[in-house]
């Protein structure tokens, strides 16, 4: 009987090592989806967090250094808008006023990204500011 | 009424639905009361259900082919001017028809299985659960998400299938080997469930289904490896595993799978392990469901969950009643179930398979957690977030060490117990390999621990490997005087079980190999190549010629030529583009790549091919080893065959059930 405890209590422990490594790895891994005005919300929050960025591309923003092979933008929700920094070509159909997600973290005001993913949304923003929040948070789903 | 391929593949299905439910009614009755003659009906009308749904399947292929669009699923996932191999794959390139697939290899498997398991006490009852199943799968194909509705207005045309699939003939191959490993695996599940019945928890179910339950594995492996294959060859970013959810799901079944396989060793040698295995292969087949469900009902987002629909809960429900109705069953026959002989040593066979299982589940445990939290999370607080592979790799990693370490001296301990002395030579050999590949890594200048480590482990694998295969080989020579090779032929004929799993551990090492290097030493840059300059990529210089485009059958590419030049020699042409299909607004990056044995050469267009520029951004990535995954593959699938053939000579004849089968007949 004793040597029954001894293999259930060895395997308890394993479990529990287990379990702590892997909700400390889940802690420190998880990437938030949000839109910029939520980052503006708090953005100690995410301070050198990986992000996920969604929004649509500010027309007339769109600049790509062919030589050094950088791409900059400024992504908005209508309501705030931050400028994203990209190594690499433009992804195809990568265009004014589309939706994108892009992925990576803030580095001193700029989002720094390493995947730039188009995402087709009926939503737009040429006429005015104003954008459906909930709209376009479904459609970068 | 006309006679429409719609209406006739709806009445097939609802036919075969129809079949099913007999012969599952017919089959319990005969079950419970022992009724031979019911019995037997229940086992012919397996074979009429199979040939209804092979009447639908057959239907389904006659609408695709011949671009019969007032079938709904024709309509919506077909396409005329799309190539004929694309036509009959779009058989399983949406949900629908997968579906119908899935619901058809069970039929067939069934139907094999009411013919040719010998009359034993379990058949009737294994019968009956594979009857269920299939009742479940042929109900969601006749009554909710019926791939024959017609149309009133059909159309003149369809969109295809999706791109993505369409892009790669693996297609063609990695659904239909996941399926045969699911369905595969719901045979030893039925008869798990046919023993816990019966109250027969020996060993009988596991031998019986030995077979299938190999096979299944095997087929469950290929498919995994293949899908990775076609993600490497098709989403642009040279890698062949992302832990996305889509993978996550067909990953879980293979874990507890693959302990599974292990763990039925334990109780055929020594009687133990008796609730646990039941609790494995339960857990195998509700995860299958259960990934079904996750990637079908749209819960878990994933870049390729393709499509959606009512089909999402049906499949919840079917998973909560499968885990409710067999975990009842175990706690309804738990004595019978429950171990009475004990671990007589930690350091044994069973002892290192029992670990190892652990690890397995552990890991099953941790990509569930995973592929859930983002489910989780959401629920709670509201936020969009999802896992990043770096979870999953910090927290798999050292379980994969502890595997492969297992791996190299689980099969050379005895069962019971270890006599120290010869376990202690064993070890000094492998840790020597150990030490001798770990050293050997470093000095050639890797640094990265978990490389290094599996560098480290081939090592002391392939020196257990060598001293397995000499163990047994040199005393059979000492005693016959023939020679090494010729004992070594003999030996690999006559243990096929033995010899097999040595050969799919090696596969293991290889694809470990392939994995280790591939992820840690990969350089993956972006390029502007101006046609008709070489640019220097490491060993090579690239040298873009000239844009290009093409038309194939319902598909436009448009590319760029690539000269790879090494050492002022041209060595390949290589030809990255971009595919477009049909009407499909969506574009496929399709990579082109140089497979050497040592590393990959991985180009993919980087953006747009504009005809008008005077040069192309190029994505380049040189990854090592690669090939060694595929390699490895093929050699675990050999070693997988290789135990499945039966040996020559008389087999070990199965147990007749004795009177139970006809006794009121």
């Amino acid at each position: 009987m004793n040597r029954k405890w001894a293999y259930g209590l060895a395997g308890v422990a394993v479990l529990a090592v287990a379990g702590f490594m892997i909700f400390q790895a889940l802690s420190t891994s998880l990437v938030y989806f949000i839109l910029p005005n939520e980052h503006a919300a708090d953005p100690a929050q995410y301070d050198g967090r990986r992000i996920r960025l969604g929004g649509i591309v500010t027309p007339g923003t769109i600049a790509f250094d062919e030589r050094e092979l950088q791409l900059t933008f400024l992504v908005t929700d209508g309501l705030v808008a931050y400028p994203v920094r990209h190594s690499g070509a433009p992804p195809e159909l990568f265009k004014e006023s589309t939706g994108v997600v892009v992925e990576g973290r803030f580095d001193d005001g700029t989002f720094v990204s390493d995947n730039v993913l188009v995402k087709h949304t009926e939503v737009y923003v040429a006429e005015g500011d104003h954008i459906d929040l909930e709209l376009l948070r479904e459609s970068l789903k | 009424m006309d006679l429409s391929l719609g209406t006739l593949g709806s009445a097939a299905s609802a036919l075969a639905l129809g079949l099913a439910v007999y012969a599952l009614i017919a089959g319990i009755a005969g079950a419970v009361r022992r009724d031979a003659r019911l019995q037997t009906s229940a086992r012919l009308t397996a074979v009429a259900v199979f040939l209804a749904a092979t009447t639908a399947v057959i239907v389904m292929q006659a609408a695709l082919l011949t671009d019969d669009f007032s079938v709904k699923y024709v309509a919506e996932h077909s396409r005329i001017d799309s190539p004929i191999w694309v036509k009959v794959v779009t058989l399983w390139a949406a949900l629908e028809g997968s579906v119908l697939l899935w619901a058809w290899l069970l039929t067939g498997y069934t139907a094999v299985l009411a013919l040719t398991t010998p009359n034993h006490a379990l058949r009737p009852w294994a019968l009956v659960i594979m009857q269920g199943v299939q009742v479940f799968f042929l109900g969601v194909v006749a009554l909710v998400a019926n791939p024959f509705v017609v149309l009133a207005n059909p159309p003149f045309d369809g969109p295809g299938a999706n791109p993505l699939l369409q892009n790669h003939w693996m297609m063609a191959v990695h659904p239909v080997l996941m399926y045969l490993g699911f369905v595969g695996l719901t045979v030893p599940f039925a008869f798990a469930m046919a023993a816990l019945i019966t109250r027969r928890p020996g060993t009988e179910w596991m031998q019986l289904t030995r077979r299938w339950t190999l096979a299944g594995w095997g087929f469950l492996t290929a498919a995994i490896i293949a899908g990775g294959w076609w993600s490497y060859e098709v989403l642009g970013w040279g890698g062949y595993w992302a832990w996305d959810p889509v993978e996550n799901v067909s990953f879980m079944p293979w874990l507890t799978a693959t302990a599974f396989i292990h763990s039925v060793q334990v109780q055929e040698r020594r009687r133990m392990l008796k609730s646990w295995n039941v609790l494995l292969i339960v857990l195998t087949f509700a995860l299958t469901i259960l990934g079904t469900f996750l990637t079908r009902s749209g819960v878990v987002s994933s870049v390729h969950a393709f499509g959606d629909g009512p089909v999402g809960p049906v499949f919840l429900g079917f998973f909560v009643l499968v885990t409710l109705l067999s975990l009842g069953l175990v706690a309804w026959r738990w004595d019978q179930v429950r171990d009475r002989a004990e671990l007589d040593a930690a350091v044994s066979r069973e002892g290192a398979f029992l670990l190892v299982n652990v690890v397995f589940l552990a890991l099953t445990f941790m990509v569930l957690i995973g592929t859930l939290f983002p489910l989780i999370v959401e629920a709670v607080n509201g936020a969009r977030v999802t896992v990043g592979a770096p979870f999953f790799d910090v927290v798999s990693l050292p379980m994969w060490m502890l595997v492969l370490l297992l791996m190299g001296i689980g099969p050379l301990l005895p069962w019971r117990k270890a006599e120290t002395q010869s376990l202690a030579r064993n070890l000094a050999w492998m840790t020597g390999g150990l030490v001798l590949a770990a050293g050997g890594a470093l000095a050639f200048g890797l640094r990265e621990i978990y490389p290094v480590l599996t560098i480290g482990l081939a090592g002391w694998n392939l020196v257990s490997l060598g001293l397995l295969l000499v163990g047994a080989v040199v005393p059979r020579a000492r005693l016959t005087g023939r020679g090494l090779a010729t004992t070594t032929m003999r030996y690999a004929f006559e243990q096929r079980r033995k010899v097999g799993s040595m050969v799919v551990h090696f596969g293991v090492v290889v694809v470990a190999l392939g994995i280790a290097a591939s992820s840690g030493y990969r350089t993956d840059v972006q390029l502007r190549l101006p046609y008709g300059e070489p640019v220097a990529f490491g060993q090579y210089e690239l040298q873009a010629l000239a844009p290009f485009s093409e038309r194939g059958a319902g598909r436009v590419s448009v590319g760029v030529e690539v000269a790879v030049f090494q050492g002022g020699r041209q060595v390949d042409l290589l030809r990255p583009h971009i595919n477009a299909f049909g009407n499909s607004s969506m574009t496929v990056p399709t990579a082109a790549v140089r497979y050497t044995l040592g590393h990959d050469l991985y180009l993919s267009v980087a953006g747009a091919v504009d005809p008008t520029a005077d040069g192309v951004i190029m994505r380049v990535i040189q990854s090592p080893l690669v090939t060694w995954i595929w390699f490895g593959a093929v050699i675990l699938a050999l070693g997988t065959v290789w135990t499945l053939v039966p040996p020559r000579g008389p087999a070990p004849a199965v147990v007749p059930a004795g009177a139970t089968g006809r006794a009121r007949a």
